[in-house]
This record gives C-alpha cells, sequence and structure tokens, in this order.
C-alpha cells in the first residue's frame, strides 16, 4: 500500500503502523512522488495526506479515480476537521477520512476494513 | 569633489561586504543542513522507539523506557520530537508519550520555562503544557495570555484550548482584543470552543467588551457553540453595535442559534435605511432560522432593487417551507426569483 | 577656434556640475540603500516571530472565523490555460470560497471551453451594480450540479479592470481575491492570505501575498511541483528583483505599517471596503494600487481603524517577460502607473492625518521610487561625458561605479540571506550560485535599461499619450504531462495585465563622480 505525506513523523508512524500489521508499504513524502508510484505499480490502497505542497492529496486523488485503476480504495488524512474539507473529500471519491491528531489504531482499522470490503 | 582615498575605502568595505554576504547566505543553508544533520544523528538511536511509541505498538513498554533513559544533549531534541508528535496522535499513545516527558521532567521545567528570557522557549513551554494537558497548568497559562511576545500568547491561547478549562475562558476572551497586539481572533476561538459549555458565563461578558474584536469572536462563538444565554444581548448589538462587523456576526450567529423571536429584529434589518452588507446578511441569517414569521418581508424584499438582496430573499424564501414557496410563486416572473428557483433545481432542493 | 578652446567653457560647466553634485547625488543613492536596508531589517523581525508562530503553534489555518472567500479571475482569450487555471482553483484548499470568472469578450473559445468542462448552464440571475460598470453584462453561468462553487460572467470586453469590478459584484462571500488567469497558486494560499483577516476580523480591509516568478518551475495539473531557476539570465534576474521588492519591499513597510501597496497578481480584499472604495478605476494605469491608495484615503478620512496586511511567505507564481520588448512594455507601464498614481494622490502628502501613509510612505516613494531613475539617469550620463573631457580619470570613475553598483548589490544579498534564512524555496546549490551571479550582472545592464524605460513612460505620460498594453507572448510552463496548456516553446499571444504597483523595483541612484 502507498502512503503519502510530507510530514515526516506521520509517515514513518504510518508505515511502521501497517508494516507492523503485514502490509507491504511504500511511503513517499510528497504528491507528485506518490502520483508517480501509483502509475508505475498501482497499490492495494493509498493513504493520502490532504496538504501537501505541489500535488495536493486532492489533486492525487482525483487524478487516480480518473485513471486507469480509479478503484483503488482512499483514505485522506486531513489536519482540519472542517465540513468542507471532508465533503471535497468525498465529493472527488474518497473512500474514507481521518483528522490529524488520529489516533494510530483507529488508522489500521480502517484501513482493514476498506480492504475487507474490496475483498 | 569627493577624495580618492575616502572613495576607495568605502569601495573597498562595502565589496568586502558583499563578499561577506554572501559567504553568509551560505552558511545560513550550511548550517541549516548540519542543525538537520545534527538533530537526526542525535534522534538516529531513539527515533524507530519514538515510532513505536507513537504508533501505539510498544506494548511491553520497552521502547518507553529507553526513551526514558535518554539523557544529555539527545535530551532537548527528543523532548521536541515528541512534542512534535503529540500535535499529531491521540489516545492511549499520546498519553504515553506525555508519560515519557513527564519522566524528563519535562513539564515541570516547562511551568519554569514560561518565564524564561528567550520567546521561543516561552512559547514551546507553553505548548508543551498544552500538549500535555495537564489541568495544573491553566493559572500559569492565562498568565502568559499576557505576554509581550506574540507567539507567545498565541502558544499560550493554543494551549488553554487543548487542556479544555472554561476558567481560561474569560481571559482568552479579554485578551483578544487587549491593547498591544492583542490575540489572533480565530485561534482564541477555536480554543474556546473546545472548553464546552462552561464558557457562556465568559460569553455574556464578551459581547459588552469595549473592543469590537472580542465582541466579534464571542458573537461567532455564541452561534458556534448554541449558547441562548446570549440571545437578547445579541438583538441589541445588531442593531446598535458600532462595529460593522461585530453587527454581522451577531446577525449570523442570531441566524444558527435563533428563535421565534429573534426574526423581527433581523427582518427589521433587511430594510433599506441600514447597511447594505447587513441587510444580505440579515436575510440569508432569516434563512437559517427559519420562521415563517418572516415571510411577508422577504416577500417584499424580493422586488427590492438590489439583485443579490432580492435573490437571498426569494433562496431563503425556497427554504421556508408551503408558506415560504406561496410567496414565491406569487412574484414568479421576477428576476431574482427565477434565479433563485433555478438555482434551488440544481441543487435539487426543488424537484 | 580650435576644438579644446571650444570644448573649454563646457568642461568648466561639467566641472562645476560635479562640484555641486556629486556629494547630494551620492548622498541620495546612499540614503536609498540605506533605507532598503532598513526595511530588510524589519522584515527580518517579521519572519522572525512568523517562523516563530510556525514553529510553536500547530496549523491553525483555516479555522473558525475564516470568512468565505470568492477568487476573482478575469479572462481575455486564455482558452489555452483556464480551464487549467479554474480546475486549480476550484481545488484549493479553503473552507467556504468560490471561483467567479469573468469572460472580458473574450474573442475565442476561452467561454465554450468553460462550459464544456463544466458543464454550465444559463441562470437569469441578475449581477448586481455593487460597483459601478460600463460595460454590459451578457450573462451568468454555474455549472449544472448545483454543488461546484463556479460562477462564469460575460461582458463586453473593456479591460481587466471592469472585469474585476463585475466578478466582485457577482461575488458572494464577504472577501474577495484578485487573481491573473494565469497566476499558478500554491494549494494553502488562500488559507495564508486569509489568516490576517481571521486574526483580526473588525480591522483587516486587505491583504497582499508574495509573488515568485514561475519561469523555470516544473508545474503539473496547475501545480507547482518543483522550483527552480529560469534558463535565461534576464529572467534569472527578475526572480533576484521580486525576491527583493516583494518579500522585502512588502513585507519591511507592512510592518512599519505603511504598506501602500498590493500586488495585482494576489491581493485579498473585504468585499464591503472594495465596494464603498468604487473598485477598481478603468482609467487608471496605476490599478490596484491606485485603489490601495483610495482606500486609505477614504479609511482615514472616516477615522476608520484599519489594517492592511502582507503576508511573506510565497503564495502566488506568475511568469515574468523573457524577452526584452515585454518587459520594456512592463516597466514603462509601471512606471506610468506609479507617477500618476502619487500625483493623483498628491493631496495627501505631509498631512498628518493620513498618518505614516501621507507622512512617510508617499514621500519615500515620491522621492525614491519616483524619482530614482531620474538622478539614475544623470549619473550615467554626467560620468561619460566627464571622462571624455577629462574631469576625472578611468580609475577614479570605475571606482565610484563599484562603490554605487556594490552598495546596491550589499542591498540585494542582505534580501537574499534573508530569503534564505527564512524560506529558503530554491533548494539546490546550483540555484543558489545562479541567484548570485544574477544579482550581480543585475547591476551590469539591466538596471540601467529599466531605467531608460521607466523614464520613457514616466515621459509619455506627461505627453499625454495614450497607453497601449503590451502583449506578451507565453512561451507556457515546463509540464511535465500536462493536460493543457500550450506545449513548450509554442509562442502564444495574449494581454498581460500586471499591474503598476507589482514590482516597483527600489532603484538606487548613481552619483557623479567627483
Amino acid at each position: 500500500m502507498l502512503v503519502a505525506d510530507d510530514d515526516a513523523d506521520i509517515r514513518e508512524l504510518v508505515e511502521f503502523k501497517l508494516s507492523q500489521a503485514g502490509y507491504a508499504v511504500q511511503a513517499v513524502p510528497d504528491g507528485l512522488a506518490a502520483w508517480e508510484a501509483f502509475e508505475s505499480e498501482p497499490p492495494a490502497i493509498a493513504v493520502l495526506d490532504v496538504m501537501m505542497p505541489g500535488l495536493s492529496g486532492f489533486d492525487v486523488l482525483r487524478k487516480i479515480r480518473e485513471s486507469e485503476h480509479p478503484r483503488v480504495p482512499v483514505l485522506m488524512l486531513s489536519a482540519k476537521s472542517r465540513d468542507s474539507d471532508v465533503d471535497t473529500g468525498f465529493a472527488i471519491g474518497a473512500d474514507d477520512y481521518v483528522i490529524k491528531p488520529f489516533s494510530p489504531r483507529e488508522l489500521l482499522h480502517r484501513v482493514n476494513t476498506m480492504l475487507a470490503r474490496t475483498r | 569633489m569627493i577624495s580618492w582615498s575616502s572613495i576607495l575605502a568605502a569601495t573597498l568595505g562595502v565589496l568586502l561586504v558583499c563578499v561577506a554576504l554572501a559567504g553568509v547566505v551560505a552558511a545560513i543553508r550550511i548550517r541549516r543542513h548540519s542543525r538537520e544533520a545534527r538533530r537526526s544523528r542525535l534522534m538516529a538511536p531513539f527515533r524507530p522507539h519514538l515510532v513505536a511509541v507513537s504508533a501505539g505498538e510498544d506494548p511491553g513498554g520497552d521502547s518507553r523506557r529507553v526513551l526514558a533513559d535518554v539523557a544529555g544533549p539527545a535530551r532537548r531534541a527528543l523532548a521536541e520530537s515528541v512534542s512534535g508528535m503529540l500535535g499529531k496522535v491521540r489516545g492511549l499513545p499520546a498519553e504515553q508519550l506525555v508519560e515519557v516527558l513527564a519522566s524528563h521532567g519535562a513539564l515541570g521545567r516547562a511551568v519554569e520555562d514560561l518565564g524564561h528570557r528567550s520567546p521561543v522557549r516561552r512559547a514551546q513551554a507553553a505548548q508543551l503544557l498544552g500538549l500535555s494537558r495537564d489541568p495544573a497548568a491553566v493559572d500559569p497559562l492565562v498568565g502568559a495570555l499576557g505576554d509581550h511576545a506574540a507567539e507567545v500568547r498565541a502558544s499560550a491561547a493554543y494551549a488553554l484550548g487543548l487542556i479544555g478549562d472554561p476558567r481560561a475562558a474569560g481571559p482568552l476572551l479579554h485578551a483578544v482584543g487587549a491593547p498591544g497586539g492583542g490575540l489572533p481572533a480565530g485561534l482564541a476561538a477555536d480554543a474556546l470552543l473546545s472548553m464546552g459549555v462552561g464558557i457562556s458565563d465568559s460569553l455574556v461578558h464578551g459581547l459588552v467588551d469595549p473592543d469590537p474584536r472580542t465582541r466579534t469572536v464571542t458573537a461567532h462563538l455564541c452561534g458556534a457553540g448554541s449558547f441562548t444565554r446570549a440571545l437578547p444581548l445579541l438583538r441589541d448589538l445588531v442593531a446598535l453595535d458600532p462595529d460593522l462587523t461585530v453587527r454581522e456576526t451577531c446577525a449570523t450567529a442570531l441566524g444558527r442559534i435563533g428563535r421565534a423571536e429573534d426574526a423581527e429584529v433581523l427582518t427589521r434589518h433587511t430594510q433599506v435605511e441600514h447597511p447594505q452588507p447587513l441587510r444580505r446578511v440579515c436575510a440569508a441569517a432569516l434563512g437559517e432560522l427559519g420562521d415563517p414569521s418572516a415571510v411577508p418581508t422577504l416577500a417584499a424584499l424580493t422586488h427590492d432593487p438590489d439583485p443579490r438582496l432580492a435573490e437571498l430573499a426569494a433562496s431563503t424564501l425556497v427554504r421556508l417551507g408551503p408558506q415560504g414557496r406561496a410567496a414565491l410563486a406569487a412574484g414568479g416572473a421576477l428576476r431574482p426569483v427565477r434565479s433563485a428557483m433555478t438555482m434551488a433545481r440544481l441543487q435539487g432542493v426543488l424537484p | 577656434m580650435s576644438l579644446a578652446e571650444a570644448v573649454e567653457p563646457l568642461r568648466d560647466a561639467v566641472v562645476w556640475l560635479f562640484e555641486v553634485s556629486a556629494v547630494p547625488v551620492l548622498g541620495y543613492f546612499v540614503l536609498i540603500n540605506t533605507s532598503y536596508l532598513v526595511l530588510i531589517g524589519l522584515a527580518a523581525l517579521d519572519f522572525r516571530s512568523y517562523l516563530r508562530g510556525r514553529k510553536t503553534v500547530v496549523d491553525t489555518l483555516g479555522g473558525e472565523l475564516t470568512p468565505g472567500v470568492s477568487v476573482i479571475v478575469p479572462a481575455h482569450n486564455e482558452e489555452a490555460g483556464i480551464v487549467t487555471s479554474v480546475k486549480a482553483l476550484l481545488s484549493l484548499r479553503y473552507p467556504g470560497h468560490e471561483v467567479v470568472v469573468v469572460d472580458d469578450g473574450s474573442t475565442d473559445s476561452t467561454f465554450e471551453r468553460l462550459r464544456d468542462a463544466f458543464d454550465l448552464v444559463e441562470l437569469p440571475r441578475e449581477v448586481s451594480q455593487d460597483v459601478p460598470v460600463r460595460a454590459r453584462v451578457l450573462g451568468l453561468h454555474v455549472p449544472r450540479d448545483g454543488r461546484t462553487r463556479l460562477i462564469v460572467v460575460q461582458k463586453e470586453n473593456s479591460g481587466r479592470s471592469e472585469a474585476s469590478n463585475v466578478g466582485v459584484n457577482a461575488a458572494t462571500e464577504p472577501l474577495v481575491a484578485m487573481i491573473d488567469a494565469d497566476s499558478i497558486l500554491e494549494p494553502d494560499a488562500l488559507l495564508r492570505v486569509a489568516k490576517p483577516f481571521a486574526d483580526d476580523p473588525t480591522r483587516v480591509v486587505a491583504t497582499g501575498g508574495a509573488i515568485r516568478p514561475v519561469n523555470g518551475c516544473r508545474v503539473v495539473a496547475g501545480r507547482i511541483v518543483s522550483v527552480g531557476l529560469p534558463q535565461r539570465w534576464m529572467p534569472r534576474i527578475q526572480v533576484v528583483e521580486y525576491l527583493r521588492a516583494f518579500l522585502l519591499g512588502r513585507t519591511g513597510w507592512s510592518r512599519f505599517k505603511g504598506l501602500i501597496l498590493i500586488s495585482g497578481a494576489f491581493g485579498l480584499y473585504r468585499r464591503d471596503t472594495y465596494v464603498e472604495a468604487g473598485g477598481l478605476d478603468p482609467d487608471s494605469i496605476g490599478e490596484d494600487f491606485e485603489l490601495v491608495l483610495r482606500m486609505h484615503r477614504i479609511l482615514r478620512d472616516a477615522d476608520v481603524d484599519y489594517r492592511v496586511e502582507f503576508v511573506p511567505e510565497p503564495v502566488s507564481w506568475t511568469e515574468v517577460p523573457s524577452t526584452f520588448r515585454v518587459l520594456r512594455n512592463q516597466r514603462r507601464r509601471w512606471h506610468r502607473g506609479l507617477w500618476e498614481t502619487l500625483w493623483q494622490y498628491r493631496g495627501m502628502l505631509f498631512r498628518p492625518r493620513y498618518g505614516r501613509i501621507g507622512m512617510v510612505a508617499l514621500p519615500y516613494y515620491w522621492a525614491f521610487e519616483l524619482m530614482a531613475p531620474l538622478l539614475e539617469l544623470y549619473g550615467i550620463v554626467i560620468v561619460p561625458v566627464a571622462l571624455l573631457l577629462d574631469v576625472i580619470n578611468i580609475p577614479f570613475a570605475l571606482l565610484f561605479l563599484a562603490f554605487a553598483y556594490g552598495y546596491a548589490l550589499l542591498v540585494t544579498l542582505a534580501a537574499m540571506a534573508l530569503e534564505e534564512w527564512a524560506f529558503h524555496r530554491h533548494e539546490r546549490w546550483r540555484d543558489l550560485g545562479i541567484a548570485l551571479v544574477a544579482a550581480v550582472l543585475e547591476n551590469v545592464g539591466y538596471r540601467q535599461l529599466t531605467v531608460w524605460w521607466r523614464l520613457e513612460g514616466w515621459w509619455a505620460s506627461l505627453r499625454g499619450k495614450k497607453q497601449v498594453w503590451g502583449v506578451m507572448t507565453r512561451t507556457g510552463f515546463n509540464e511535465g504531462g500536462s493536460e493543457q496548456g500550450a506545449p513548450p516553446g509554442h509562442p502564444r499571444v495574449s494581454e498581460r495585465g500586471a499591474s503598476a504597483g507589482d514590482v516597483t523595483v527600489p532603484e538606487r541612484a548613481k552619483g557623479g563622480a567627483a
């Protein structure tokens, strides 16, 4: 699975949590790298931070939904619990949302749920 | 005329400074890189443990023990890293991280640091106290709201919001409009919202604060947090406050939390003798309020020469149920009405 | 009479001229550059608290009290990039923003592309005349889904200012942002320039955001993904220029509470203040510079407690001219706009009622921004003349130049140091080196050219010549895998509306040699 966040703390944290749970994780620091990683090898799930310089999480999400593998589940990470961010995310096609500060256990739980749904 | 020697000296001086500055630019970059490198080096052995604890993957407490044992210069770097993490995670990992800090004595030091010489340290101390959610820190933090460095005040306000003790609400509101800089209003509003219903008394005081910024924040909070005790004051302020922003904020708040009797003041302020921005805000607020007593005034407004106001009134009527729509039908040919109906259809509000 | 004898009176005149003017002119330019160092110092203080704030308070952008923003995009013949632009603007991170595109009588397929991309339908909405507009509004469209917050207004062609005014008329949010159709905004740009409004909702009436040249940056899907320097030296010099003028000139003034300039490429205003001031004046070359001065005057006349702020971190990226022709027209227009606006508001000079604007900022602009090219021209002319007439010798002249331009270079280097400390957007060492070289090169020909062009603009205004809007050949961005936009190297001609206030590059006069 793919994790994209410009914040190294969160990136490492999520990568660690998911890999401890047994998943193969690729972590990238920005939107463009996320998109390129997605293009070269579509992951089972993508976890994208909304706020990244350059291509934001929403930009990447939009590109994913318009790509050849549009059904990849995407979880958005956002620093704001604002309705508009959440609305925008769902409008573009996010599958789930986690607000920062977040509980890593809950994140894992949601990822598991999303994966189970695609099976 | 200027002497040769003086201009030679001046030129050499200038060119020397230029070279020095070019060197400074490079030095700044090098220093930044080396600082980052140094921090990474210091943290390198502990980073995996930090990540493990933050991820909640430290059931046996091994990583926590390692972190607690950190000493020397690495401790400061660790404290910063832990602070960073605390802003990003919550739940059990956050509690465990706070324990690590407590074991270093960092929290006790933080209270002292609130009086430190350097404003950076004071601000960091405030942030740490907030992230640790220590209720005993409220009083010192309230004191820090009066710090003369803006970033310290902001940190203190943010920290008070994290702790969430409503005792701090009054001082926080007052600090927004305090002379000599004040507090960022949005930050204060965020902090206050997390303090729950206990701030109700402070809000009533805030509405009569001499500074318009404080009144604006208070009015906004009343609406955002459903503080209905303030309704009579809000009504008065819509009519009488000298500051237009305050009046608009009160009107919006009335729309959000008001009851039927609040429609009257809103409808009154849609009339032509009031400032145009206020009229529009009141028309929109009537829609939020949803009281049918406003229908006749709104219907009259659809004929107003201000097209935006007319359309706002029409959109509001759409949302006011069968009475509203009946009134609209009467003015069906009017352009603002047609526009509002088209929008409503596009949005799926009307079939 | 021999040549020497004929020349003698001229030589005497020149000698006299030198004796009289050398020290004052030298003093003038020392003063200018020192004032820049002061502004840089002020900016440094500002950056310090800005950066500290960022380190200690976890990001609270976009929280409560963040007002809604209408992004106004005047567009004329922008068919190539308008859809990408609008999509990028719609997806900016902001709690409650809309995009208002004003099609200023485009003759190409600008509107059609928008209509197709967003499935626009016509709305019988009448656009208000809050700001009176002469041109006729032809129609208003919104997307059929009823959810995308986009408004497209079509009007008769009458220029960017009126298009902006129509956009504000059609706007529904309490703040309005004026954006060029081809500017690229960072995803958080709106959040950052709106923050002063959230921090001080009753007083802030206008904010401006820092602009950087986009030439040489990599753009994907309307976003900057990597910052780079242009390939050619002329735009490279402009990168350095913008850095110095914007970041420091603006920030320094903002801290001093004397900010009178907000760039046309990115300014955010309270809608009610904009309307009350009467909007952009379509007849003024000064565009937004003139508007902001007007706002200052109106607000101070009414004794309102207000603030104008500048957000130092770069938020908007725009293409700068890469040919001399376009650059020349731009600088002519800017200086002309500066002159006409300063003249128009001369009544504010030295009046205490206008506070720091009238007592410090405006006189400063008169003395140092407006007059500077004149004095510099004097220097450029008199030194060779003096050399020719043997009043001074070559080493002296060279030394003088070295001092004059050296000090100017010093100021630029101080600016670069501050930028490196605060924002360090250009990460590559190579780019730093190029920037340093560009800073030096700026003083060897580039500045002298701008001096001439600015004087040309000023002179044209004094002669009452009508302003002809320059045309900019857009060369397109280095879009890796772009969906739209002209492919690189394929020139596109478009009307360009950078405002007069954009880069009033601080100039230093060059003194006559002793």
